[in-house]
């Protein structure tokens, strides 16, 4: 029997290695997507490595990276330095000082995307830096640029470059020298850098206090890195903490790792999927494979072969070529996973030198993965074949369809219990919103199972709609009965490009819906038309000179203006956003707030106002006495809580006088609302204010629709990853419809030579190809786009109490993933039509 | 699309065709030198026992294969160098087919696959011609079943009203009857019969059963590829008289050649 299996698979290449390619795809990704993540670990574990490379211990702030949320950096005080100089076990010490500043570029404007720009002192060995042209900076008002930062700001070699942090004013720099870092790179991972001398880069990140982000220690000879850490003990102190370079090598590692486990579940999940829609192919192949063989199953049965050998022999040939298949794959995506790391490598993380590291579990979850699933996917097909009746090898008839009875009624009680779920969810049937959320969750992905259970079903109305646009052709009219002529057939090579197109539909649709729902409470709550501010991108916030405000209040046209300070500030021990402006009562009023219980009229020193939301989470009331101490406060000051605040969503937390910001992250004001007059023109104000801050031009003008389009610009990026995972999913759905066609037209090769024979030209059969193509495609993504926008509308309207109020259609995505589809059933018609056209006649229409 | 004149003209004639299979060891000569003329509304049997190259010469008459020497013309255009958009033009325009197999589309119902030939042309069908075929065929409650509903006879009927329907030259039907039972087979036949006698069709069938072909006006007998016989007012019992003796016909033909 598995001699015949094998002869038999000899002879059907053609349509084998269809069946394979959607393996290949399948298994590739898996693997790929494992080999990539510990690639990218690998490489990044190599970078942190390097971090500090030659020092033995490191000594920094207790918790530096931030105390929770804190915006504001501590330092490693300069006793504790001499301290260490001074120990006999200590060879050789180097100071870090860095944190992220602004720097203006040659156009004014703040330099930098979401890679930050960073100041350091040109003194520190966290990383090897390498001079290109210039000097280093020999003194306060010198400056050398790291390569990346001249190509982003277009300033050279002696150009002079305007800098500032939050705790020093905008300050020129004299640029005397450009570097880039070992390995002839640029920049690490993207960012920009600024070297300055130590006690300059202190004033930029400490406000000129002599103390240090970490300090870099390198042991005596004959000292090993635990002796020194032992021997430093007593010099650290309480405020700073010193570990070997090991554990700060771990901890980087463990900070990277966190990142690259979020890239490697992205990789999985797009493997997984292509996995998903390779079962749909895989299963559809088979089923067409052995339903053109029937006549020869039924011929080993009469001959006397058993059910159970009939099964075997399938699953036999399904275990070689998923072997077979899964191998290949496995080894293709071994070898994409490592081309990708360089790319990836070199493109993002600027690394110099990549690590490829393959993990066993790449190749054998791969194999298994495709083994797996190609066995599985064949076993529906293979017991159907046992079932044939020997009589049927005598047998020359036009077999009517399998009916698609019981698949639709499965289809429909899911579908129907999934609505139910979703029904109960969304009415708050359950006791707990995380329940509610559940159900309509889950309610959602058993309706998208139950939907492509009734893609058989839904195909001969929506297939015959869609038909109407071939219409005018016959040709036409021919390729749309045939794409309805096998509802199975077309619903399975559908249901591949289904759940690609579901899936980014119903993303698509929630990330627009939340722009929407963002933008449609910003417009109706915030009163002022205007806002003057930075780019959200900067690396510290832009800040600008308080004074302007009276100018822009006595601009023609304006009503009010306001000014905004911010504050993340521990207040009884909770992390809490503080504002402050000079006119506290007219920003709340510009936030469309009131002034629910209190007053607060003459806010004053000790005196503190808070939104409903945060006295509710403190549980105070008016009369209530807070502690708060700022990002920059030394000291904790006590507060009488004196107002609550309503209806102020678009602002957080709590209000202080302006006496305050001294303390704030923000000690000159990053915002200002402007509201312009009824009748008065927009345009002219925003020209005349435009022109009162020209000299700062780190701020600028920005409308209600500017201002949201730098702040939604992330939902804007994870539209444009998602579109990847469609364009994956096309990939798969292009093999998978060429599948369906190709075995189509083999199976209708006898009634392609009768139409040639009674005058169908080559056209016209190419024509009749590419229609059933690109029908099936279309079939596919409405029914994806309708499902997706279905799954989109559910979820919004779950997360609707949390602020997601609008439903948005992302239009614009929808068309193009129409387009898509066609160009997917255009790609996929081309061989099999060629095919079609190129039918011998003779040998089609002589009888067997 | 012309109606046979009354006067006897050639509809299908070849001259000098022959035609080859294969190289060197393996090939196989499929007709010799043939040379025939089949007159406009006759009906003429092709017969010939298994590979004496009945159904080769049927295809190259066609149009559907080459000829390695030798022209072809439908009636007064030459077959043989068309270019493959011409024949397609040519088979559309001037010929009708009627297969063994029928050859149905199933996605179709009868009439539409009735009036397939005309819907491929993007023409219309002459509705008062195709209900007077659809009449004769007897197949007037039929027209809206789809080929599985239909049973063998009744589907090779649906096929010769699609070779008619465009009032084609000539009609080539290869075994016709190969797949029916005696009483659709001989139904089929009084229907070509018919079609010659009252609408003046020109028909061209490939058949091995001698009782098929005593329904034709004139039998050609194919041995080797090479002509052999030439019958006129055919009955069964002379076409079978005639197969007994095939070999010695055979025999004297190839003398003839040599």
């Amino acid at each position: 029997m598995l001699r015949a299996t094998l002869k038999g698979m000899a002879a059907r290449k053609a349509r084998l290695i269809l069946t394979s390619l959607a393996v290949v795809l399948g298994s590739a990704f898996i693997a790929a997507a494992l080999v990539l993540t510990a690639s990218i670990r690998a490489t990044v574990d190599d970078l942190s490595g390097d971090a500090y490379k030659g020092a033995d211990v490191i000594v920094q702030p207790v918790e530096p990276e931030n105390r929770g949320d804190r915006l504001v950096r501590d330092g490693v005080a300069a006793e504790t330095l001499a301290a260490i100089e001074a120990n006999g076990d200590v060879a050789d010490v180097s100071t870090t000082v860095t944190w992220m500043v602004n720097a203006l570029g040659e156009d004014g404007k703040i330099v930098g995307g979401f890679a930050p720009t960073m100041a350091v002192n040109w003194g520190d060995e966290s990383v090897e830096r390498e001079m290109r042209e210039g000097r280093a900076p020999e003194a306060d008002g010198e400056v050398a640029v790291s390569a990346q930062f001249v190509t982003e700001s277009g300033l050279g070699l002696g150009d002079t470059v305007t800098a500032y942090s939050l705790s020093t004013d905008e300050t020129p720099y004299e640029i005397v020298g450009v570097y880039g870092y070992a390995g002839g790179r640029d920049s690490l991972s993207g960012s920009t850098e600024l070297a300055f001398t130590t006690t300059e880069a202190q004033r930029l990140v400490f406000g000129g206090e002599d103390v240090y982000s970490a300090v870099a220690v390198t042991a005596a000879d004959g000292v090993d890195a635990d002796e020194l850490l032992k021997a430093l003990e007593p010099a650290v102190g309480a405020e700073s903490e010193a570990i070997t370079h090991q554990a700060y090598v771990d901890d980087l590692n463990a900070e990277s790792a966190e990142v690259t486990s979020v890239i490697g579940y992205f990789l999985l999940g797009f493997g997984l999927i292509a996995v998903f829609v390779s079962v749909f192919l895989i299963a559809n192949t088979f089923s067409i494979v052995i339903a053109g063989r029937l006549k020869e199953i039924a011929m080993m049965r009469a001959i006397g072969a058993g059910r159970g050998q009939i099964i075997r022999s399938v699953l036999a040939e399904a275990g070689l070529l998923g072997a077979a298949a899964a191998a290949v794959g496995a080894g293709l995506g071994v070898a994409a996973g490592a081309g990708l790391t360089s790319v990836i490598a070199n493109g993002f993380l600027d690394t110099a030198t990549t690590s490829v590291a393959i993990p066993w579990s790449a190749p054998l979850a791969a194999v298994a993965v495709g083994l797996g699933v190609t066995v599985l996917s064949a076993l529906v097909p293979a017991v159907r074949a046992s079932k044939t009746p020997p009589v049927e090898a005598m047998r020359e008839a036009v077999k009517a369809d399998k009916p698609i009875t019981g698949i639709t009624v499965t289809g429909l009680v899911v579908t129907l219990l999934g609505a139910a779920g979703i029904i109960l969810g969304l009415n708050e049937t359950f006791g707990s919103d995380d329940a509610n959320l559940i159900a309509a969750a889950v309610g959602a992905g058993v309706v998208f199972i139950g939907v492509a259970l009734l893609t058989a079903w839904l195909s001969k109305p929506v297939v015959a709609l869609l038909g109407a646009v071939w219409s005018w052709s016959f040709a036409g009219r021919l390729g749309r009965l045939n794409a309805s002529r096998n509802p199975r057939r077309t619903a399975v090579t559908a249901a591949a490009l289904m759940i690609g197109v579901t899936l980014v539909t119903a993303t698509a649709t929630l990330l627009t819906s939340v722009k929407e729902s963002l933008a449609e409470r910003f417009d109706t709550t915030i009163k002022a038309e205007l806002f003057v501010t930075g780019p959200v991108t900067a690396s510290v916030p832009a800040t600008f000179d308080p004074e302007v405000m009276d100018e822009i209040r006595a601009v023609d046209g304006v009503e009010a203006a306001v000014d905004l300070y911010y504050d993340l500030a521990q207040i009884d021990g909770t992390e809490q956003y503080v504002n402050a402006s000079s006119d506290i009562e007219g920003a709340v009023t510009q936030f469309g707030g009131v002034v629910a219980e209190g007053s607060m009229k003459d806010l004053g020193e000790g005196e503190i106002a808070a939104n409903d939301a945060a006295a509710e989470q403190l549980g105070i009331g008016i009369g209530d006495t807070v502690t708060a101490t700022f990002s920059r406060g030394t000291e904790a000051h006590e507060f009488t809580l004196v107002a609550i605040i309503a209806d102020n969503e678009e602002s957080d937390g709590f209000y202080v006088d302006p006496a305050y910001t001294a303390e704030f992250y923000t000690p000159k004001p990053n915002m200002a609302l402007v509201d312009v007059a009824d009748g008065a023109d927009v345009g002219d104000v925003t020209a005349e204010v435009e022109d009162l801050i020209a000299d700062q031009p780190s701020v600028s003008v920005q409308n209600h629709e500017e201002y949201l389009s730098q702040v939604t610009v992330f939902f804007d990026y994870a539209i444009i990853a998602i579109q990847l995972l469609l364009a994956l999913a096309m990939i798969v759905a292009v093999i998978g419809v060429v599948n369906t066609l190709v075995l189509s037209v083999l199976e209708r090769t006898r009634e392609l030579g009768m139409l040639r024979a009674i005058g169908m030209t080559r056209g016209q059969t190419t024509r009749m190809v590419t229609v059933e193509s690109v029908t099936i495609a279309l079939f596919g993504a409405l029914l994806g786009i309708g499902t997706g926008l279905l799954l989109g509308w559910i979820v919004q309207q779950a997360l609707a109490p949390t602020g997601i109020e609008s439903f948005a259609i992302p239009t614009a995505l929808i068309a193009a993933y129409l387009a898509a589809s066609v160009l997917v059933g255009l790609l996929a018609a081309i061989a099999p039509a060629v095919r079609a056209s190129k039918v011998d006649i003779l040998g089609a229409i002589s009888y067997e | 699309m012309s109606t046979a004149s009354p006067v006897k003209t050639t509809a299908v004639s070849a001259e000098g065709v022959w035609k080859a299979y294969g190289t060197g060891e393996a090939q196989v000569v499929a007709l010799r030198d043939v040379s025939v003329q089949f007159a406009s509304g006759a009906f003429t049997a092709i017969m010939g026992p298994s590979g004496s190259g009945k159904s080769t010469l049927m295809h190259c008459l066609a149009g559907l294969d080459t000829t390695d020497r030798g022209t072809v013309h439908i009636g007064d255009t030459p077959v043989t160098g068309l270019s493959d958009k011409a024949l397609t033009k040519l088979r559309r325009d001037k010929i009708g087919f009627i297969f063994q197999q029928f050859n149905l589309l199933p996605t179709l119902t009868a009439e539409e696959n009735i009036t397939l030939p005309a819907a491929i042309a993007g023409a219309k069908a002459d509705p008062d011609w195709i209900k007077k075929i659809i009449h004769t065929l007897d197949l007037t409650d039929r027209l809206s079943h789809k080929p599985t509903e239909l049973s063998g006879g009744q589907q090779q009927r649906v096929a010769c009203a699609r070779a008619l329907a465009s009032r084609p030259e000539v009609v080539f039907a290869d075994e016709p009857t190969g797949n029916l039972d005696t009483r659709s087979g001989a139904e089929v036949l009084r229907f070509l019969r018919t079609s010659v006698d009252e609408f003046g069709q020109t028909i061209v069938m490939v058949t091995h059963d001698p009782s098929a072909a005593a329904y034709a006006d004139r039998v050609v007998f194919l041995a080797d590829g090479q002509i052999v016989e030439d019958m006129t007012e055919p009955t069964a019992d002379k076409v079978i008289d005639k197969m007994k003796h095939f070999e010695e016909l055979v025999a004297a033909a190839q003398e003839a050649a040599a």
